[in-house]
């Protein structure tokens, strides 16, 4: 599949302590190259919205922790590559900390 | 309770602290253990999941002659001796030659420490040296899945995602530390007689590293901050030939690791005219010639416009055709895959996927902050300048000198069991210290400050500056007028944004990235700061440290490091003789090749 250039990550967003129920954000990000649902992850928070929690470390398939669901499906946000719109989940929507961070299972 | 117990959210006893659960942290926390002291590890991500070691390639160094008593093939040329004069003679005699003693007497010792706990092994090969076989090779993930399953095995309590803020001390030595625990918030009190740091470098204060997004300098700073001396602060560690693109794999070294195999030789290094520039800098050994020179080499291609879009130069393969490169990609994955039985997605899905990309393309790949050779200024014992707290790993300095010349995973296990061993001795010595409510107060408040603003810098804004200045200023080739600029810069950083933090998107205290970045913000600006004023000190170049206003390598004049420790608020500078047992210090001036060159005339890349 080609490569958009702008593409939407749907973010689901939950904060157990202050929210009464989840709700999703959707935010805008360029695909300046080949980029990860991690990359995309970062931008937002570096650049659009730095209250969106998820999981960072090795960002190189390492630490194996980032598990999230993209489209429904869990993955690895550092090792999955994206060249469309997306909707981001965290792995467990009823063990949720934050946003897209829940408990290790 | 005492007034100090009540101003955290929760209090921790216990009578020796590890802060850091990895390669070095782990080993000290196991090795503790069996000396029978209580051990609590406090680690920011979770065991076996976080900091450097995970990533590393991995390689332990043991001399070959000792190797043959551990059952591997070993080498009858080598020695304990003769590996101790090299790694003293390539770390351009800066080292601390009793630490350098201890790395290769206690080498063996951790690394069957670490056999025994169930690490596999890929073999008995060397990638620091050409003359011989000096170690093992394995993967940082095996490595550090040993030490999880060890560290569970013995019931070791961890508090998990937690940041230890600052340390405690009383009447000159260790009584405690605060942590934060980012998943809720909440502020910890840990009383203890004896703090190990095991806490990593401070890579995320450079836009291009290839460390993880955890190590902030944290244990670094912290132990200035409480009245440790650091020493050789200047001495950061680039790795050339690290993916500069594309986004998804920025920084890792696969390439890098690749063309130090005996197949990397068939590598050419590209600018972006598509010249071999090795030719010009160095015509007899070409990409073969030593890390520091292809770095430097590389550096200046780009600095003179002839870099690729991105800041980096060529990875190439192309002249050798695609029927070649695809015999390569076969013979890669059946050694990664069947041989090795390697499951890394570095090894596994990138590498294929590049060397299939070099059939019609070159990579773009450039140099990363890799390895922080300057730390928290340690003995032979790992003990630093405050009495009960001990340093090991990365986080400590002394041991290399001007260049990290063999495994940083060796380091790691052997100060981080010297560690283990010595701390507990402290420990029955002393009687736990008394906890200064002041300091607990002064610390939380700085926690909480960030919060609390309504207007001032954001994190991210902040983090956006100091990458400008660590980016153009403090990378591998420095130079007075512009190191000048950085001191300046990041002190104002320091005095006035750091001061002025806020986080502004959400008040929540669970997993709030601002609020952390907050924090670790003022440990990265720390670090690089005195790495800033260091550099600038150090008028010469020598091993991993270059200026090009300096070029030479000036044995009369700096054969000395330089220590630095916070006194009334102002930071005390200090020179150090290195500290000898067997190799007298040499004397003249050599040009920077010339003492690369002789330094690591037994030398491949490495």
């Amino acid at each position: 599949m080609d490569r958009k250039e702008r593409i939407r990550v749907k973010c689901f967003r939950f904060d157990p302590s202050r929210d009464e129920s989840p709700h999703y954000d959707t935010f805008e990000v360029p695909l300046n190259g080949p980029m990860s649902v991690q990359d995309c992850l970062l931008y937002i928070r570096e650049n659009l919205d730095p209250s969106l929690a998820f999981f960072v470390n090795c960002r190189l398939g390492f630490c194996k922790r980032c598990l999230v669901r993209v489209n429904g499906e869990s993955c690895f946000a550092c090792m999955t590559e994206v060249k469309d719109d997306i909707t981001v989940e965290p792995l467990r929507k009823d063990k949720v900390i934050r946003d897209l961070w829940s408990a290790d299972t | 309770m005492g007034e100090a117990e009540k101003l955290c959210d929760r209090v921790v006893t216990t009578e020796l602290l590890i802060v850091g659960s990895e390669g070095a942290g782990g080993h000290a926390a196991i090795e503790a253990h069996k000396h029978g002291v209580d051990v609590l590890i406090v680690t920011k991500g979770k065991v076996g999941q976080c900091g450097a070691s995970q990533m590393a390639g991995a390689d332990f160094n043991v001399d070959g002659k000792t190797a043959k008593t551990l059952g591997f093939p070993g080498d009858d040329r080598d020695s304990p001796e003769r590996f101790f004069e090299d790694l003293v003679r390539e770390g351009l005699y800066l080292g601390n030659q009793k630490m350098v003693e201890k790395y290769v007497e206690y080498a063996p010792k951790a690394m069957k420490d670490i056999m025994d706990w169930g690490m596999r092994i890929y073999g008995y090969e060397s990638v620091h040296t050409e003359a011989m076989a000096r170690g093992i090779t394995t993967a940082g993930t095996l490595w550090v899945k040993a030490i999880r399953k060890k560290v569970k095995e013995l019931n070791i309590p961890v508090l998990l995602d937690t940041m230890v803020v600052d340390l405690l001390t009383s009447d000159g030595r260790i009584a405690g530390a605060v942590a934060l625990d980012i998943k809720t918030g909440e502020t910890i009190l840990i009383k203890c007689k004896a703090v190990i740091l095991a806490t990593g470098g401070w890579h995320m204060a450079y836009p291009f590293t290839t460390g993880p997004y955890d190590l902030t300098g944290d244990g670094v700073a912290m132990a200035y901050r409480a009245g440790a001396e650091l020493i050789s602060m200047e001495m950061v560690q680039f790795c050339p030939i690290t993916l500069v693109w594309p986004p998804k794999d920025r920084g890792s070294i696969i390439l890098y690791i690749f063309s130090g195999l005996d197949i990397g030789t068939v590598v050419r290094l590209l600018n972006g005219k598509g010249e071999r520039f090795m030719e010009k800098y160095d015509p007899k050994n070409l990409e073969q010639s030593t890390k520091e020179i292809v770095s430097i080499a590389s550096e200046l291609e780009v600095e003179a416009g002839r870099g690729g879009p991105h800041g980096g130069v060529y990875f190439s393969l192309k002249h050798l055709g695609a029927e070649t490169i695809d015999f390569i990609i076969q013979a890669a994955k059946k050694r990664v895959k069947e041989e090795l039985r390697d499951t890394r997605y570095e090894t596994n899905t990138l590498l294929p996927e590049l060397l299939e990309k070099c059939k019609t393309e070159d990579i773009e790949v450039g140099n990363a902050a890799h390895y922080m050779g300057g730390g928290i200024k340690v003995n032979e014992k790992t003990e630093t300048t405050i009495p009960g707290l001990f340093a090991a790993g990365e986080c400590s300095g002394g041991l290399w000198g001007a260049v990290r010349v063999a495994s940083a995973c060796t380091e790691a296990g052997v100060q981080g069991k010297i560690a283990g061993e010595v701390a507990p001795s402290y420990v029955e010595s002393v009687e736990q210290a008394e906890i200064n409510a002041e300091q607990v107060r002064e610390i939380l408040d700085r926690i909480n400050k960030p919060l609390e603003r309504t207007g001032g810098i954001s994190p991210n804004e902040l983090q956006k500056k100091m990458h400008e200045i660590s980016g153009k200023k403090l990378g591998l080739i420095k130079e007075g007028k512009l190191l000048k600029e950085a001191v300046e810069e990041l002190e104002k950083l320091l005095n006035d944004d750091v001061e002025r933090l806020c986080v502004t998107s959400t008040k929540s205290k669970a997993l709030n990235y601002e609020w952390i970045r907050a924090l670790e913000l003022r440990n990265m600006l720390t670090c690089l700061y005195l790495s800033a004023r260091a550099s600038l000190i150090r008028e010469e170049s020598r091993g991993e440290f270059y200026r090009r206003d300096y070029t030479h390598t000036d044995n009369d004049n700096w054969l000395k490091n330089i220590v630095m420790k916070r006194k009334n608020g102002e930071v005390e500078i200090g020179f150090e003789k290195p500290i000898i047992t067997r190799i007298p210090l040499p004397s003249g001036k050599l040009t920077y090749q010339e003492a690369i060159g002789v330094a690591t005339a037994s030398l491949k890349r490495q």
